[in-house]
């Protein structure tokens, strides 16, 4: 599976300790706190967690793409190929701004502008990272396009994107990402907003492209299905931390953060045991996401949680390994352990 | 390759006669734009269609309506026809020039307001402070001040209309610019200018133009009304607002000198009106259902 990800390659991308706060009315919102992380060339590292708990503030602020007037990164480092973006001056990040780091955005529909036909969009990137003529960057439109598997590109090039569906405007999206051979994709919920059936087409798409071009993508996302297919190696993000890392056969079997043990149980399954005919309840996680603005001194998953003690109450719980390239920030890990999966 | 360039040629043929089917198949706009249309063939074919305005003709004063005199003739024997052919030219010559110059300058003020704040915080101001003068006082004063001529007149009618513009152009540009699609563009490495021009700007053009109808419209009537109160044109260039204006004296005794410039008048902006109408509906439905 991992045959392109060259594990003894150095990593492309190594976040350290990254904190990235929002200055609000009501306080400090410390969205992402103390996270970090590295990709190797190649590899597709999924950050997974609920709404708010930091997965794409981490991601924009990667690319600096945090509203200034709103908050900024306030510590931590990023390094990409060796060299440390955070003192880049605007400028520099514009440059690797989709040429070297390309993002897509969740949604298709809206991340397209109306009035500008799809061709130019894409060749307009291309025109200003690679410095291709207005003729060449349009070839390179229809050459991304085709690569994506749009039909037609020498038509569907000129159109506008109301003339496109939802999936093919994911695409789109895809080969404007894509069109500057970028070394690292991040992908921000690619496939939330699109059905089921167009979600797979996107995902083998991503990763059949990902195998063609060797580019690493980092893929936020809620959905541990979408994770179980894509990923090599994932994080899970729980209030502005990541509780858990693992390699992803590992991570599903043996999550052993109750707060990742909650995510796997809440996804709802067909194959669910019939218990006299009744379809057993979905398990929810109870309780909401803590406020980032007043922390807890323990464990912020220490309300919702059902192995919780006194001592995660009162004390942070450290990353720890805890197995084979397995961390988890969690002092019940072996209780977690022995309880049986679902 | 060969089924794509076939494909190409029919959606070619349509896009260039969409303009044509568009307008014969949108009464509103057809009509308004036959009725302009009509209005400025005669004001250019004006030497040719129409007598000397300005010939004064003591023998014809005040004379009625009649196969020599279209509409009559004024006080100084003046024909009437002749006048309103070439008044014509200045309403339509004011309404453009107005809409067409307060437009960019809109556009312009209000892109830059829209996307940088601490521009904003201070044009906005004085474009409230513009707009709380009542926009025909502000124009006598203006006109006042200098020497009355057609070029005083459109720049003292643009004045006060480019704050509205400026208004409209730059609440476009607040709403456009949380779109995911600018973040799109700023996430690719696009730089603010080229977002501004490339981005931001195809967004705000059809709310613009239909709002430059409106202010072709008001700039016609604004003219007329300024005219008319004598702070306009001056009295020697045959303005539809002159004709009505010495007209007044005598509007018991020869009222269509005052009544066929009002309906011309009527017409030409009801005309651009209903231009303004039918693009709205045809460009901007969102902003159709709001207003």
């Amino acid at each position: 599976m991992n045959a392109v990800t060259d594990q003894l390659a150095p990593p492309i991308l190594e976040v350290e300790d990254l904190r990235t706060h929002f200055f609000t009315r009501d306080g400090v919102v410390r969205a992402v706190n103390g996270v970090s992380f590295s990709l190797r060339p190649g590899e597709t590292l999924g950050i997974v967690g609920e709404s708010g708990c930091g997965k794409s503030v981490t991601a924009l602020s990667i690319l600096r793409l945090i509203p200034r007037d709103l908050g900024r990164v306030v510590g931590g480092s990023i390094r990409f190929e060796g060299r440390e973006l955070t003192g880049l001056d605007e400028q520099e990040m514009r440059g690797l701004r989709g040429h070297r780091i390309s993002m897509i955005f969740q949604e298709p529909m809206t991340s397209l502008n109306p009035v500008l036909t799809i061709g130019l969009q894409i060749a307009e990137n291309v025109q200003r990272h690679l410095g291709l003529s207005k003729k060449a960057a349009w070839d390179r439109a229809v050459e991304m396009l085709s690569l994506v598997k749009i039909a037609d590109p020498h038509r569907r090039v000129h159109e506008y994107p109301h003339q496109l569906s939802g999936g093919m405007r994911q695409r789109v999206m895809i080969a404007m990402a894509l069109s500057c051979d970028p070394q690292i994709l991040i992908a921000d919920e690619p496939t939330t907003a699109l059905d089921v059936t167009i979600q797979a087409q996107i995902l083998d798409l991503m990763l059949e492209l990902k195998e063609k071009l060797g580019t690493a993508i980092i893929m936020i996302t809620h959905d541990l299905g979408v994770v179980a297919e894509t990923c090599q190696q994932v994080i899970v993000m729980y209030a502005g931390r990541k509780v858990e890392e693992a390699p992803v056969e590992e991570l599903f079997d043996r999550p052993m953060h109750p707060y990742t043990r909650g995510l796997m149980a809440a996804v709802p399954r067909l194959d669910g045991r019939l218990e006299g005919g009744v379809r057993p309840r979905l398990q929810e996680i109870p309780g909401i996401v803590p406020s980032l603005t007043a922390p807890l001194p323990g464990c912020p998953f220490e309300p919702r949680c059902a192995f919780s003690t006194e001592q995660c109450a009162r004390h942070m719980p450290p990353l720890e390994r805890r197995g084979a390239a397995h961390d988890a920030a969690c002092f019940e890990v072996d209780r977690v352990l022995e309880k049986s999966l679902v | 390759m060969s089924a794509a360039s076939i494909a190409l040629e029919p959606a070619a043929g349509r896009a260039s006669s969409g303009l044509w089917s568009e307008i014969r198949r949108n009464p509103t706009i057809f009509l308004g734009c036959a009725i302009l249309l009509v209005l400025a063939a005669c004001a250019i074919l004006a030497p040719w269609i129409a007598a000397d305005p300005l010939k004064h003709a003591p023998v014809n004063r005040l004379k009625a309506p009649s196969a020599e005199f279209w509409f009559g003739t004024d006080q100084f024997g003046r024909d009437i026809y002749s006048r309103i052919v070439y008044g014509a030219r200045v309403s339509l010559i004011v309404g453009l020039s107005v809409a067409a110059i307060s437009s960019v300058l809109g556009l312009t003020i209000g892109l830059l307001c829209g996307f940088y704040r601490w521009f904003d915080g201070i044009v906005m101001r004085i474009m409230d402070g513009i707009m709380a003068i009542p926009s025909i006082l502000l124009a006598i004063a203006l006109i006042t001040l200098v020497h009355p001529s057609l070029t005083v007149v459109i720049i003292a009618i643009i004045i006060p209309e480019v704050p509205r513009i400026v208004r409209l152009v730059r609440s476009v540009v607040l709403s456009i610019r949380e779109q995911p699609y600018i973040d799109g563009a700023v996430a690719g490495g696009t730089k603010a200018p080229r977002l501004l021009v490339r981005h931001v700007l195809p967004n705000a053009v059809a709310p613009l133009i239909v709002q430059a109808t409106y202010v072709c419209a008001s700039a016609i009537i604004t003219e007329a009304g300024l005219s008319f109160l004598g702070a306009g044109v001056p009295p020697e260039i045959p303005s539809w607002g002159n004709i009505i204006a010495q007209g007044r004296v005598f509007f018991q005794l020869t009222p269509w000198v005052i009544l066929i410039p009002g309906v011309f008048l009527a017409l030409t902006v009801l005309a651009v009106n209903m231009l303004g109408d039918g693009l709205r509906d045809r460009l901007d439905p969102r902003l159709a259902r709001r207003m």
